[in-house]
């Protein structure tokens, strides 16, 4: 399985329109890196550290909102997950990108800042095997109740006969 | 028994139950009829699609992701599209986005309508339910004769459409708008007038603006708490560019409120397709596109039916997507039913939850077959698809 990185575009940041500018102030601090593939969006690869910092720094400037979290898996040559927050505001998207190792990966949870955002982390820690820390409800949300555990769907290396 | 206790009652609904219309399993802790809590557990028809895309190339991926819902099967397989077609850097051709557009808002018809009938039911206003069903049937039948089904009309095709609307499509689509636009003035003079149904409806289960934009709600169950939000107005895409939607907003945010914001958006529905069929663009239909993707990432926000459909593409260089992750509407808008429960009466549950147009096969996106005699199987997608050919020979 490819691991290849996406192809990203790097734009100045004077070229931003007034709302991802907004964005880019707010995660400026925190953000090892920002680049705009694509016109609209804003991506921003934050430490897993300084993630309930950013995202309530969003919140209380009323940001966007939370539109979903999508899990990576970068493969098991990359020995990494990333966990990408997007946040979206009219047409514009800001994407937070954590990433945590394959095994053992810890995020914070962002209930704290947005209760909503629980259903989202359930469908994390079942699909990805990551540890969510403070999250209120770490249940399976989509899987049955029979499914072994330790066992994670959307990892690259995941096979039908971990199930048997 | 001391309130402590009471509290602790809990009531557990489904994954089997006649107030669902599908399967979802409700957990509400109760004080006597006032609710105090409840959880969700969902999953009971997922069928593992985010991790089907891996296995499958980009074509069969959208014939793939366009069952993750039956009702509105249509923007699943735009929302795709136009996600591919952005990463290959193709666009489809002006006829056929307005034709996405055009099926699209067909689509919408059919869904509000099914919505309607449902949510009438929940009411006991089972007449109503019959008449937005009947009613249903005209725009069926259109989406039938343009696309050939019913549901999962398959009008996309990466590059373009694989239907055309003809003169007499045409005709037949006016016919019906006609027919379905009488009939929507009525439902909204039911549904905003009369007294039995607004005992239901009126001042249940309130979201206001601000709670809507701290749960993240989308679509009419957002736009009936007076946040104005539509990815068809706020990131027009195909069409939309051309034909601006006028946004549908109430401000009370009770139940009668997501009535009224859906019954009007039909309206605003008929008006698009009339629109788009006084200007449809000519020419062709598709556009070639390459088979192999290069790699890149990009997000495609469509607006279903239920509200913002969000889908993250990866591609890697080959013809099978690294990653594609699916948000449907459904899921936002369902942790406010679990928010707004509390403090409500158990029995306006069913209506709560009919509020926000649930669609469980869309939250829950292995296959497992129960053989008679009770034996699971699990079969292969190389002996499912021997066993749909064989099944039809």
């Amino acid at each position: 399985m490819s691991t290849s990185t996406p192809e990203q575009v790097t734009t100045p940041t004077s070229e931003l329109n007034p709302n991802l500018q907004t964005a880019a102030d707010l995660v400026t601090n925190h953000a090892a890196e920002t680049t705009t593939p694509e016109p609209n969006r804003l991506d921003a690869v934050i430490d897993a550290a300084a993630l309930v910092d950013v995202v309530q720094a969003l919140v209380d400037a009323r940001w966007g909102y939370l539109s979903t979290i999508t899990g990576v898996d970068l493969g098991v040559e990359a020995d990494q997950l990333e966990m990408l927050y997007h946040f979206c505001e009219g047409a514009d998207i800001l994407t937070l990108r954590v990433r945590v190792p394959r095994c053992g990966g810890v995020v914070p949870s962002v209930c704290g800042a947005i209760p909503s955002a629980s259903m989202y982390e359930r469908e994390l820690i079942e699909m990805f095997g990551i540890t969510v820390t403070d999250t209120p409800n770490a249940e399976r949300l989509f899987l049955p109740e029979d499914w072994p555990d330790g066992v994670y769907p959307l990892l690259k290396d995941f096979s039908m006969d971990q199930l048997s | 028994m001391t309130s402590n206790q009471l509290e602790n009652f809990r009531i557990p609904i489904g994954p089997q139950h006649p107030a669902l219309k599908e399967p979802g399993h409700f957990e509400f802790a109760v004080d006597g009829e006032t609710v105090t809590d409840a959880s969700v557990r969902l999953g009971y028809v997922h069928r593992g699609i985010e991790k089907g895309t891996e296995g499958r190339n980009y074509v069969q991926s959208m014939y793939l992701l366009e069952r993750v819902c039956g009702i509105c099967s249509h923007v699943h397989a735009t929302a795709f599209a136009l996600g591919v077609e952005r990463l290959a850097k193709v666009e489809a051709p002006p006829r056929a986005q307005a034709i996405r557009v055009l099926v699209g808002e067909l689509e919408r018809i059919h869904s509000h309508m099914l919505w309607l009938g449902v949510a009438a039911h929940e009411a006991g206003f089972d007449l109503l339910f019959m008449y937005s069903w009947r009613d249903r049937e005209t725009v069926m039948n259109l989406l039938e004769n343009i696309t050939g089904n019913r549901v999962n009309y398959s009008a996309n095709l990466l590059g373009g459409v694989k239907c055309d609307i003809t003169d007499q499509h045409e005709q037949e689509i006016r016919t019906g708008i006609d027919f379905l636009e009488e009939r929507t003035a009525y439902y909204l003079d039911v549904v905003s007038n009369d007294a039995m149904f607004l005992r239901r409806t009126r001042g249940i289960g309130v979201m206001s603006p601000e709670a809507a934009e701290q749960l993240g709600v989308v679509g009419p169950t957002a736009r009936a708490s007076g946040v104005a939000r539509d990815v068809r107005v706020d990131a027009p895409y195909a069409a939309y560019v051309d034909h601006p939607v006028n946004i549908v907003t109430e401000t009370a945010g009770d139940l009668e409120a997501r009535f009224k914001v859906r019954i009007k958006e039909l309206f605003e529905s008929y008006r698009l397709i009339r629109a788009i069929l006084d200007n449809m663009p000519e020419g062709d239909l598709t556009t070639r596109m390459p088979r192999r993707v290069k790699p890149g990432e990009t997000i495609s926000r469509v607006e279903a039916p239920r509200g913002e459909l969000f889908y993250y593409i990866k591609s890697n260089g080959t013809d099978t997507a690294d990653r594609v992750k699916v948000r449907t509407p459904t899921l936002p808008n369902m942790g406010s039913v679990l928010a707004l429960a509390v403090g409500h009466q158990f029995a306006d549950m069913p209506m709560l939850l009919a509020g926000i147009d649930p669609c469980f096969s869309c939250n829950d996106r292995m296959v497992s077959i129960n053989a008679p005699g009770g034996d699971t199987q699990q079969w292969t997608w190389e002996q499912l698809r021997q066993y749909g050919i064989e099944y039809y020979r």
